[in-house]
């Protein structure tokens, strides 16, 4: 096999839905925010969706790129770096436990599908607690390791916020498959400019602001809800 | 015309640098009028609160360049009567374009004090540059500020930058509080979300240089997102209150804060907890200033109860 069309493979296996890492226990606040009725019908929901893809367009995002570059590299204290500056940014428990979960979920599988010493390291340093582990560090330093592009895991990553949301609300929003869809086919004509602005960011420029769905987090760390874990 | 290199003779103050913030670069071009950094446009602020002698908190140290003013401390909270309150004032009224400011605030060991502004702070329209604040706040061991201005209010065009580091002992607190509308809602036909940018940084380190949590949020309106569920909805006036205390405290006034969203007062807030054990974020949303500050002031009392086993007074009927 050509090792593009290997490359290309692993983009879609590391971005498929059902990919071990969890994304299905997490709604990023949607569970609240549908039963407040602040969602409840598509256009609610595209615009929820397009909410957490920008959150995560200049945060995550950036965290991602940033280790990607640094496991290019070979440069892991820079890896560790992000990794924690990440979570000097991350302003509630539950997203902390979301990224920190995945992140560890996804080095403990890529441990086991391919070998590598910076992501063994890496994973002895999230199980020590010497680093936090977070998602889109994981995800960077997994993509770099595949050979995929920078813009392979920026898509790869603003695909699965969105995706994740989306799967949730089939689950506690009143729309249907069609509507999901139409609504991930909108929102990916959206993320090459939202690429064009992060790729040149650094942790200095990390930037997000979602008040409505910090609120909303706060309900759901507070309240008895618990179809998700966030 | 003025001269440019007799900047330095009149301007002593320090330079507030923003040149590594990427957001701003569209916006430095000199304005037409006074440069950056002329008199009376690179304000200057240091307040320093310390025991005296005799164990009450006081202004000991003042130093300001226009168009920033502070009085003398004046001791009226009825609920604290030791506690050295401060307005901010600003002769030059609205920031204005080019306009650079830097406000330090020290509290010593065991001091206390609350610091405020006269007036809601109005961020002028802008054609050429941008306002930018640069703000430093220690505070030492068992040191107490609450930090609770009026609100901010940026009208259309305006582009302000503010970066706020807060270096807090872990046997201290500081209750710190933005409020910031969406612009002068009631001004003709109605002025909402017509700002160019507005880039807020706030964050919080140990003495030791240990970093505990860095916020930072970009608002262009004209992306036309900020109406989207999620980010600023129906709502019209956004409040965050940063609380840096131990976390036994944090704890408690976590256990005692409400998060809900109420559409019969159009008003929303949530709580939680920061990164590291730094403390707390509570956020406001809501659609008139009114309902916004007295949220903001319930949880300040609650903080303020937490640790000195009082409430705030009640508020002046005038502010």
């Amino acid at each position: 096999m050509d090792p593009r069309m290997t490359a290309l493979f692993h983009l879609l296996q590391y971005s498929d839905a059902t990919f071990p890492v969890g994304t299905f226990s997490f709604s990023n606040g949607l569970e609240t925010a549908s039963y407040e009725k602040l969602v409840h019908d598509a256009s609610g929901l595209e615009q929820y969706a397009r909410s957490a893809a920008r959150q995560a367009a200049f945060s995550d995002g950036v965290a991602a790129l940033t280790a990607y570059r640094a496991c290019k590299k070979g440069d892991y204290k820079a890896i560790c770096d992000i990794d924690a500056r990440l979570m000097l940014f991350k302003m509630n428990d539950e997203a902390r436990l979301m990224l920190r979960r995945m992140g560890k979920k996804l080095a403990e599988l890529s441990a086991l599908i391919f070998s590598s010493d910076i992501l063994s390291r890496w994973l002895a340093d999230i199980e020590r607690e010497v680093t936090p582990g977070s998602y889109p560090v994981a995800q960077g330093i997994v993509f770099a390791l595949s050979d995929l592009s920078e813009e392979d895991l920026y898509v790869s990553y603003q695909y699965g916020v969105i995706n994740m949301i989306l799967g949730a609300a089939l689950r506690c929003v009143r729309v249907s498959h069609y509507d999901t869809q139409d609504i991930l086919f909108r929102l990916a004509s959206e993320t090459p400019a939202l690429y064009e602005q992060a790729k040149d960011m650094d942790f200095e420029d990390m930037n997000c602001f979602v008040p409505e769905m910090d609120i909303l987090a706060s309900l759901h760390e507070k309240g008895s809800m618990r179809m998700f874990m966030s | 015309m003025f001269n440019k290199d007799l900047q330095l003779h009149y301007s002593d103050s320090p330079e507030v640098d923003f040149s590594s913030a990427r957001e701003m670069k569209p916006y430095l071009e000199e304005p037409k009028a006074m440069y950056v950094g002329a008199p009376g446009k690179r304000g200057y602020l240091n307040l320093g609160f310390e025991l005296d002698a005799g164990g009450k908190s006081i202004l000991r140290e003042l130093d300001r360049r226009a168009p920033l003013i502070v009085q003398q401390e004046l001791y009226f909270d009825e609920k604290l009567p030791g506690m050295p309150c401060v307005y901010i004032l600003s002769s030059g009224g609205p920031n204005i374009d080019g306009d650079r400011y830097m406000q330090n605030i020290t509290v010593g060991s065991g001091a206390m004090a609350w610091v405020s502004t006269g007036a809601a702070t109005k961020l002028a329209g802008m054609k050429y540059n941008y306002s930018g604040m640069i703000q430093n706040i220690v505070l030492r061991e068992n040191a107490y500020l609450e930090y609770l201005p009026e609100p901010i209010i940026p009208h259309a065009s305006t582009r302000f930058i503010c970066d706020t580091r807060m270096c807090v002992d872990p046997t201290a607190t500081v209750l710190y509080s933005e409020i910031y509308m969406g612009g002068r809602k009631y001004y003709g036909g109605g002025e909402l979300f017509n700002f160019d940018i507005l880039s807020v940084c706030s964050h919080g380190e140990r003495p030791d240089g240990e970093q505990l949590f860095r916020e930072k949020f970009i608002i262009r309106p004209d992306e036309g997102h900020i109406r989207d569920c999620g980010v600023m909805g129906k709502y019209d006036i956004f409040a965050n209150v940063i609380v840096m205390t131990p976390a036994d405290k944090a704890e408690m006034i976590y256990q005692q804060t409400r998060a809900y969203i109420d559409p019969s007062r159009q008003l929303a807030a949530g709580i939680t907890n920061l990164p590291n054990g730094a403390g707390l974020l509570f956020k406001v949303l809501g659609k008139e200033p009114g309902p916004v500050k007295a949220a903001v002031r319930e949880f300040a009392s609650n903080v303020r109860m937490a640790i000195k086993g009082v409430p705030l007074p009640e508020e002046f009927p005038w502010r």
